[in-house]
């Protein structure tokens, strides 16, 4: 039985190694995206079975013996045991967002390898390492939050840092989304109505479920798909009316009004009457849709038409600028290492399980399923040609604005694509045009609907499904932007009371809206900035996201790193220290390369010197209208230096922080305790 | 046999259910009902709008439960 098994995983672990050896040396022929899934699939099975033994066995020796929170706890509201496979898909469905869909999107002008290289090494070396430890450290906490994790197992400072990392990350994360779904829907009435419909369809879920049917979430949310499904047909009518069509046209300035409006007020009106039935649509779409995503390509296999690697590894990128090192690194975050999983981790998940062992399959195996949707979203932006997909994530000040210009710069890049294509293609999806759509949104969509139509409906329907993975991404995206204004609102507000108490009163409606309009106009600032850039924003905002994701990954790494050496298993500690390591090298030098690159493409501080200079010769840079908006684009762009400075400090805090600890235990200054609560015995009642 | 095949279907389509609505993280009233029976019996019971607006206000107002 030994020795079969022991083939077996060797069978695996060859046939993984040889599909990395196929995609590394094939050379000319387009691949085919089975070799991609091949690989990934054998690298997430080897280390599920070998690698993340070390964190159950060895750090943890997690124990079925032991009585879990949820157990101990128990109080039928949050500290429930539960059934392994329901909490994997509840954690699931929690860390899957737009992020692993837009990341693996935008480094696929790399060229499909470097992006695809990291999404694997990536998550089994450093996110699924980090999910996993800190639920782990959690669990055995009574599912202490990563923010009292910080405070207790390292200091108050790093306590105080997480807390303001988190803060600033969400500004960011909200920032930039917003943007994407901004210039999705900008000019495309089909879209706007569409997920315009999606508001009052959550508002007719929520008083359906207070009034009609309380309850009744599983039915509610059925009308609430049919609903969804009539909202795409009735945004497609809109679009063919010459009457209505141009009222729902709108611009890309227009559309940001809107979603902060929009995010606002969903912020302070009741959970139960928008957020939460947007919530439960959302993780339904969310869980369909990435099923049938999956479903499609392994039925399709389509053949990848983007080259391995592209020319703009050398940092001349259209879509960001910056070298593969350390870029490709901190645009795809999310399916490779994402900080902002060790707040679910440390959240409502550890309070759910019924066995600690199942950690492993929760914490390691859940982001290895979120890896997986990263190279699918990999592979569906691949199956589109390079001119295809640089004619759409291409910013406008780099193409121009019709599809000639576009033809002829994107020819001049090496990749071809014909007026007419283009034309065509923006047809083919019922839109007046493609080009410069940025954000990955659109090109995610279009590959989608590829996949979509070859499964189901032809090329006919190529409009509609284009339509439907619009409207599924702008649907979760926008329940992360008003879930994440209220949680942005609530952490204010604790910060906030200790400078004036009656902020912090979470039921005073003075507060509320004051620290809400703060939080959506935080956002809504650096929304404004992407949206009037001439470079499409996103190139502006998603490193900084990166970049910001990457440091609370570092502070999860940091805890568990301190959590795994106060265990006295020190020499286990490679486990978290390998990805802080390499984190900490990416923050760094991305960071500063943002900051102090003297290429006025990538750095900040001599973007805002090249545009000063344009204005001292009496001239306006591209973009601004008058002399307040170009002092105004300078005062941004050292805004942004400031910001990206603040998060590589809290880097660097928390890691000396850390090391002070580290240290500390190491040279036996420090007793090496664990915090963990004792050991309890399960009772044999308490078996779910 | 035809007979049991109601309740069991019945039975079957309510764990479905509870674990639909449990990954979606609709917040499950009968769990706390049970718990409430079981280890509580002295106390009163929130009824299903409190519970349910207890349980979404605290979902959302933690950055825990969702993600990017």
């Amino acid at each position: 039985m030994r020795i079969l098994k022991a083939l077996l995983w060797s069978c695996v672990a060859l046939l993984g190694a040889g599909a990395f050896g196929f995609l590394a040396l094939q050379r000319g022929e387009h691949v085919s995206a089975g070799w991609l899934l091949t690989a990934a699939i054998c690298s997430y099975a080897i280390a599920y079975r070998f690698y993340s033994k070390i964190i159950s066995a060895k750090i943890f020796a997690l124990d079925p013996a032991r009585q879990t929170p949820a157990e101990r706890l128990a109080d039928g509201r949050d500290f429930v045991p539960t059934n392994r496979w329901i909490v994997f898909g509840q954690h699931f469905a929690a860390i899957a967002g737009p992020g692993p869909l837009v990341g693996p999107t935008l480094a696929a002008q790399f060229g499909f390898l470097p992006g695809f290289i990291w999404i694997v090494v990536g998550v089994a070396l450093g996110g699924a390492v980090q999910d996993c430890v800190i639920l782990c450290a959690s669990t055995r906490r009574d599912g202490k939050s990563l923010g009292q994790m910080a405070k207790e197992e390292i200091g108050p400072i790093a306590g105080f840092t997480a807390l303001v990392a988190t803060f600033g990350i969400m500004i960011i994360l909200m920032a930039v989304l917003a943007l994407i779904v901004v210039n999705a829907l900008r000019s495309s009435p089909w879209g706007t109505v569409t997920l315009g419909l999606t508001i009052p369809i959550a508002i007719i879920m929520g008083l359906w479920m207070r009034y009609v049917r309380p309850g009744r979430v599983l039915e509610t949310t059925a009308i609430g798909v049919i609903l969804l499904a009539i909202s795409l047909f009735a945004g497609r009518w809109v679009a063919d009316s010459p009457t209505l069509a141009p009222i729902f046209t709108l611009t890309a300035i227009q559309l940001a009004i809107a979603t902060v409006v929009y995010a606002f007020f969903a912020s302070v009106v009741p959970v139960w009457l928008l957020l939460a039935p947007r919530g439960y649509l959302s993780a339904f779409v969310k869980i369909g849709v990435v099923v049938a995503l999956a479903g499609g390509i392994f039925i399709l296999l389509p053949p990848l038409q983007m080259p391995p690697t592209t020319r703009f590894i050398d940092g001349t990128g259209p879509l960001f600028a910056g070298k593969v090192f350390p870029f490709v690194f901190i645009t795809i975050a999310c399916g490779a290492i994402s900080g902002f999983h060790a707040l679910i981790s440390s959240g409502t998940t550890p309070k759910l399980l019924a066995n600690e062992a199942d950690a492993r399959f929760i914490g390691y195996g859940a982001m290895l399923s979120e890896s997986l949707v990263a190279t699918l979203a990999l592979i569906a932006a691949c199956i589109l040609t390079p001119g295809t997909y640089f004619a759409i994530n291409a910013p406008a000040g780099l193409i121009g604005t019709t599809v000639e210009s576009a033809s002829q710069v994107i020819t001049q890049w090496g990749f071809v694509i014909t007026p007419a294509e283009m034309t065509a293609l923006a047809a083919k999806v019922h839109e007046t045009s493609l080009l410069s759509r940025t954000g990955g949104a659109p090109s995610l969509a279009v590959g989608m609907a590829n996949i979509f139509a070859k499964v189901l409906g032809g090329d006919g329907s190529m409009a509609l499904w284009y339509h439907f993975a619009i409207m599924f991404e702008a649907l979760f995206i926008l329940t992360t932007l008003d879930a994440g204004t209220r949680v942005g609102r609530f952490m204010l507000q604790d910060l906030g009371k200790h400078i004036w108490k009656p902020f912090g009163r979470t039921n005073w409606y003075p507060a509320i809206l004051l620290s809400s309009a703060i939080v959506v106009g935080s956002w809504g600032y650096f929304l404004y900035q992407g949206v009037t850039d001439p470079l499409g924003g996103v190139n502006l905002l998603w490193p900084i996201f990166g970049i910001s994701n990457q440091l609370l990954a570092a502070i999860a790494l940091c805890v568990g790193t301190t959590v795994i050496i106060r265990m006295g298993k020190v020499k286990y500690s490679f486990i978290t220290i390998i990805p802080l390591t390499w984190l900490s090298i990416v923050a760094l030098t991305g960071g500063s390369q943002k900051i102090f690159s003297a290429d006025p493409k990538l750095g900040f501080l001599s973007h805002a010197n090249s545009l000063a200079s344009i204005v001292a010769g009496g001239a306006l840079p591209a973009g601004a209208k008058n002399a307040f908006e170009a002092s105004r684009m300078i005062f941004n762009d050292r805004l942004d230096a400031a910001v990206v400075a603040v998060f590589m400090i809290a880097v660097i805090v928390i890691l000396a922080d850390s090391a002070r600890v580290w240290l500390g235990v190491i040279n036996g200054s420090r007793p090496a305790v664990s915090t963990e609560v004792p050991f309890h015995a399960r009772t044999a009642s308490a078996q779910p | 046999m035809t007979k049991d095949r109601g309740p069991k279907t019945e039975t079957t389509l309510a764990r479905i259910n509870a674990v639909v609505r449990r990954i979606i993280g609709a917040p499950d009233y009968s769990a706390y009902l049970r718990h409430m029976a079981e280890k509580h019996r002295e106390c009163t019971v929130l009824t299903e709008w409190e519970f349910l607006d207890e349980q979404l206000t605290a979902r959302y107002s933690t950055p825990g439960s969702r993600c990017c």
